[in-house]
């Protein structure tokens, strides 16, 4: 496995310009016909932002030290992470009629939709960044050193949970909407809009089994705030990355050859 | 495999899993599971090819014929290494450019110049490899001005087109060219049959599938005749086209109106 591992990441490689073509495709295509365009990408976070401002400010305000910045840190992980896995489920589906004329490293599809989330990721830290500003956090106050590592663990967990969506789908059509329901789940669960300090005394071992809290509460650590402790939370990331990746790579793997027979 | 194979198949067969018989969703997944003994039943095997020996040396047209659901294009999936072979041995020695059929890979909300990218980056090009290209695929395909709009404003042959261009620039060792000719106006038809030839002669092996017996007479060295997954006949081009008119009814009345 190991071998035919390598292989298939060389062979990715070696279609670094299909990958970049899938990006661009996704991108082109989901905003070709709107007015705004590629604006949407910055635009739907701070409108989001804005709904949970005006609905749960009032409550959560004396908790949260500075709400509209936890919010926003909030969303916009979210979104990279929710984006990638719900498009993920479709994406060989989306290229059957590629995925039957050529051979090619199949793995290259579920890559792209986390790919062209990482861009639209990119941009939407520009208004993040403006609101951590105006709103008064100071975004070098963070554990900046350790952003890189967050975001390539955030990455690695994504297509980890991508790949093991997209084969199950395959062969499970039920999985799109089973997932649907999941991901609202998860984004209650994963204290995007409220402070854990408000749950029960005793839920903390649910939450801290929750990937997604770790990831936004360490992308919170390094981009402003400096109460946390990113430590704790670079080692769930790390451990639940490495897992991710581990299965998703191994139920993807174990069926590729498979998957073409049943699109 | 000897220098001059190119391809060699030994007893290849492929199987599929009978469509509406499988579960697909989860709910039928878990009846299925309760029901315990009825599992196996479930699952109906269908062999597409069995049984398959076939070498096909550089430089040879080899013409693919027979009805349709003979195999033929499970045949040049099993080749091109789409789907694996349930028996047998597949060695395949060089890269192979599919003839992208009607639309596959192709956006439609891209205009044609977007999808050329596309198109050719499925099939392995590199970027500077496209733009190199470029002036000679808009040339062949001759589209014009119509490079700029979404290709869901072209109409089949339009697209047939594109995709028969992106193809013939990607410099293969095998060609692989499955029922494309048939959507395209006669001129063009001859353009594309002509860049054939020029393939045939530079020593590019050229596998073709077509209804058209007559096309594949002309253009093929040998014809492999499938019927029901096996291989039905085989042999030089002329022979095995004679033997398809006499079994069939002579030449189809559209095959001689197209000369």
């Amino acid at each position: 496995m190991l071998t035919e591992t390598t292989k298939e990441i060389k062979d990715i490689l070696g279609y670094r310009e299909l990958l970049r073509n899938l990006v661009v495709r996704d991108i082109k295509v989901r905003y070709k016909r709107s007015i705004l365009g590629f604006l949407w990408v910055m635009l739907n976070p701070l409108l989001m932002m804005v709904v949970f401002y005006l609905v749960f400010s009032s409550l959560f305000q004396r908790t949260v030290h500075n709400y509209i910045a936890y919010v926003i840190t909030g969303i916009t992980v979210w979104h990279l992470y929710a984006q990638s896995t719900s498009r993920a489920t479709r994406a060989f589906f989306e290229s059957a009629n590629i995925l039957k004329k050529k051979a090619l490293p199949r793995s290259i599809f579920p890559l792209s939709m986390v790919v062209s989330a990482v861009v639209n990721f990119l941009f939407s830290l520009v208004p993040m960044y403006i609101i951590l500003i105006v709103s008064g956090a100071s975004p070098l106050k963070g554990a900046l050193q350790y952003l890189p590592i967050c975001i390539l663990l955030i990455l690695t967990f994504t297509y980890g949970v991508s790949l093991l969506l997209s084969t199950v789908t395959v062969f499970f059509h039920d999985t799109i909407y089973i997932y649907e329901v999941l991901l609202l789940a998860l984004m209650y669960l994963s204290a995007i809009f409220y402070p854990v300090q408000i749950l029960p005394e005793g839920s903390m071992v649910v939450v801290n089994l929750n990937p997604l809290y770790h990831y936004i509460n360490l992308f919170r650590a390094c981009v402003y705030d400096s109460t946390l402790n990113p430590e704790v939370h670079l080692f769930y990331s790390s451990v639940y990355a490495f897992a991710s990746i581990l299965v998703g790579w191994t139920v993807y793997f174990t069926n590729r050859q498979r998957i073409v027979f049943y699109l | 495999m000897s220098e001059k194979e190119v391809i060699k198949l030994d007893n290849v067969g492929v199987r599929y899993i009978l469509q509406k018989e499988r579960p697909r969703t989860l709910q039928e997944y878990f009846i299925s599971l309760f029901k315990g003994g009825n599992h196996r039943k479930t699952t109906e095997e269908f062999w597409a090819l069995r049984g398959i020996n076939l070498t096909v040396r550089r430089g040879e047209a080899l013409g693919i014929i027979g009805h349709n659901g003979a195999g033929k294009s499970t045949l040049l999936k099993v080749i091109s290494g789409v789907i694996p072979p349930a028996e047998g041995k597949v060695e395949v020695r060089g890269n192979i450019s599919p003839i992208i059929d009607i639309g596959a890979g192709f956006a439609p909300d891209l205009t044609g110049l977007e999808n050329i990218y596309l198109g050719a980056s499925v099939l392995g090009m590199s970027r500077r490899e496209i733009q190199k290209r470029i002036p000679k695929i808009l040339e062949f395909s001759e589209l014009g001005e119509f490079i700029n709009a979404p290709i869901r404003s072209y109409s089949t042959g339009m697209v047939a087109r594109l995709g028969f261009s992106i193809a013939v620039e990607v410099d293969p060792d095998i060609l692989i060219i499955d029922e494309v000719l048939a959507v395209g106006d006669q001129q063009f038809k001859r353009k594309c049959l002509k860049r054939i030839s020029e393939f045939k002669e530079r020593g590019v092996t050229i596998l073709f599938v077509s209804h058209n017996i007559t096309d594949v007479a002309r253009l093929c060295d040998n014809i492999l005749w499938l019927r029901q997954g096996r291989i039905h006949r085989y042999g030089e081009a002329r022979e095995v086209a004679q033997e398809f008119f006499r079994q069939t009814g002579g030449p189809s009345r559209s095959g001689q109106r197209e000369r």
